[in-house]
């Protein structure tokens, strides 16, 4: 029963993924990747709602409250800040994407810093700590299934069904696609935890208060932020470095969304409400609360949420609670897949021609998409460690999106491509050579400390030793600006941007 | 900074704060919640008016450009 609901939720899913394509307007790379940079207020509120409300909101913050207490309220805090910051950057980076043609970071630091080896280098590293995530979602799809029917090989038809689904209507619709499917998602995702948050608490402790008030007398250390894995420095620094990832735009499968508005109003009136959305992250964390009462210590916290809609909830709503769950995989899955195929497409492989590019574009979906199946179905703990990179790794760009969006850039290549490779070399011996090393600091922060330090050296060289990266914004150096073309979108074809001249 | 930036800075500060202050990152509860969850929870519900009066600030700003 459950394995049927998920199959039905999953081609219903796929299936407004392929109507979204409706209203794309030419086949070509910037209508795939950025829907032409022509879409409303509503498909961009759930395009970037989506990116905040994923397989870790859904069930690892209930997992997190249910194994740290109160430590989960750190999603709050930087899911918040986060679109604070990127209403301040918005309207600057819509209009230097907008002016320039970008349809990836890699574009924009290539262009900013005139250097083709900046975007490559860049682009590489985006698809490395992009991939892990992409495979937990596709992990994360059987794993529903699996907790729930407790059979392995469902967990596995689930995760190829679910793969096939967003690879096919990726393929078909790109960023629209995603935008269609985000609607359902958000809408099931919502009243299912509105659900769970009056069903949950009601069977367990007779209400919401009820929960705390037993937490309170029985585990009172869950209320409170202490010493542990998961102590004040943990809270704080991890927050950081998610604050610095999401508000300074330094994963790219933040991009494609920011990129697609019509206009840089409808963007930042979405960014005003969007940390209200925001407090939508307290349900699951509410329930996770309840599992501290229900479930045995050392149980699976991923599958808290899921353990207790089960044991409260009737059979279909429980498929209903499935369905939304999966939802919360397959679609940020599909943003990533954009973002990574695009990366490789202009930023990789280039090539000057428009049609072998999206094809290229293509051609990445389908191997990036079976690849990460099959790891996720034979060797789902190889990519497991990386993941750990995705964050605290691609805060590294956060010095160089900073330099590239003020007017002048006044820091050349060097420095900025030194300062990252320096900081990605921190992240990596902290993370896999000396693990305890820095107790429960983010190594993100303490890569960024030596980014920013090498960064400050080499500006200083580079002034004594000649001038300053000329890239100011008009002229446009290094040939990016885009000039209006005859579908009026005021995009030039995406090819012409492989055409620059970079600065190596 | 301009005058925009600043309406955000105080429930910015209140939710960065929040397990720094002793009132808040404490055992017991307010409203029948837990301390973090309510002073988070108004912090984050106060981004938005705040964002709303940067965008009004930001507005007039860009007008004053204009002329």
């Amino acid at each position: 029963m459950i394995l049927a609901v998920t199959l039905a939720g999953m081609a219903l899913i796929g299936a407004l993924g392929f109507a979204g394509r409706r209203g794309a307007a030419d086949r070509n790379l910037l209508e795939w990747t950025v829907g032409g940079r022509r879409l409303g207020a509503s498909a961009l509120w759930f395009l970037q709602a989506g990116e905040t409300f994923t397989t870790f909101t859904f069930l690892g913050l209930a997992g997190l409250a249910f194994s740290g207490g109160v430590a989960a309220m750190y999603a709050l805090q930087y899911g918040t800040i986060a679109y604070v910051i990127v209403f301040f950057l918005a309207r600057r980076v819509w209009t230097l994407s907008k002016d320039r043609g970008y349809l990836t970071l890699s574009d924009f630091l290539e262009d900013r810093f005139s250097s083709r080896t900046f975007g490559t280098l860049s682009a590489v590293l985006g698809v490395i700590f992009l991939l892990p995530y992409l495979q937990l979602q596709i992990t994360g799809l059987g794993l529903i299934v699996r907790l729930l029917t407790g059979d392995a090989a469902t967990g596995t038809l689930s995760m190829v069904v679910g793969t096939a689904l967003i690879m096919a209507f990726v393929l078909w619709s790109g960023l629209r696609g995603v935008a269609a499917a985000s609607y359902f998602k958000d809408a099931i995702m919502l009243v299912v935890l509105v659900v769970l948050i009056i069903a949950v608490p009601m069977h367990f402790a007779g209400g919401v208060p009820g929960i705390f008030a037993r937490i309170n007398q029985m585990q009172p250390a869950k209320l409170v932020i202490h010493a542990g894995a998961n102590d004040h420095t943990w809270f704080v620094t991890s927050m950081l470095v998610s604050v610095i990832g999401g508000g300074l735009l330094t994963l790219p499968n933040l991009w494609p969304a920011l990129l697609a508005a019509r206009d840089p109003e409808a963007l930042q009136r979405n960014l005003i409400w969007l940390p209200l959305y925001g407090i939508c992250l307290l349900l699951p964390v509410i329930i996770g609360f309840a599992a501290v009462l229900v479930l045995p210590k050392g149980s699976d916290p991923n599958g808290a949420l899921l353990t207790l809609s089960s044991s409260v909830l009737p059979h279909w709503m429980s498929g209903l609670v499935v369905v939304a769950a999966t939802a919360t995989a397959m679609v940020p899955a599909a943003g990533i897949l954009i973002a990574i195929s695009s990366l490789v497409a202009r930023n990789i492989a280039r090539t000057g021609d428009e049609r072998r590019q999206f094809w290229i574009n293509h051609l990445t979906v389908v191997v990036t998409c079976g690849s990460a199946l099959l790891l996720a179905i034979w060797r789902p703990d190889l990519l497991a460690n990386l993941l750990l990179l995705t964050y605290s790794g691609s805060a590294q760009l956060a010095p160089a999106n900073c330099l590239g969006l003020q007017r002048r850039v006044v820091v050349g290549k060097v420095p900025v491509i030194t300062a990252l490779i320096v900081g990605e070399i921190v992240v990596l011996w902290l993370t896999f050579i000396t693990p305890h090393a820095v107790g429960t600091i983010n190594v993100g922060l303490i890569g960024l400390a030596a980014n920013v330090a090498v960064l400050g050296i080499g500006a200083f060289i580079g002034r004594r030793l000649s001038a300053p990266n000329d890239n100011d914004e008009a002229p446009a150096a290094a040939g990016y600006r885009e000039a209006s073309d005859s579908s009026g979108s005021g995009d030039r074809p995406y090819s012409s941007v492989q055409q620059r001249t970079g600065g190596d | 900074m301009r005058s925009y930036h600043l309406p955000p800075i105080l429930p910015i500060i209140a939710l960065v704060a929040m397990p720094f202050l002793p009132f808040v990152n404490s055992a017991g509860l307010w409203l029948g919640l837990p301390k973090m969850v309510v002073w988070g929870g108004i912090s984050a519900l106060l981004l938005s008016p705040a964002l709303l009066w940067s965008e009004h600030l930001m507005r007039r700003a860009r007008e004053k450009d204009l002329q």
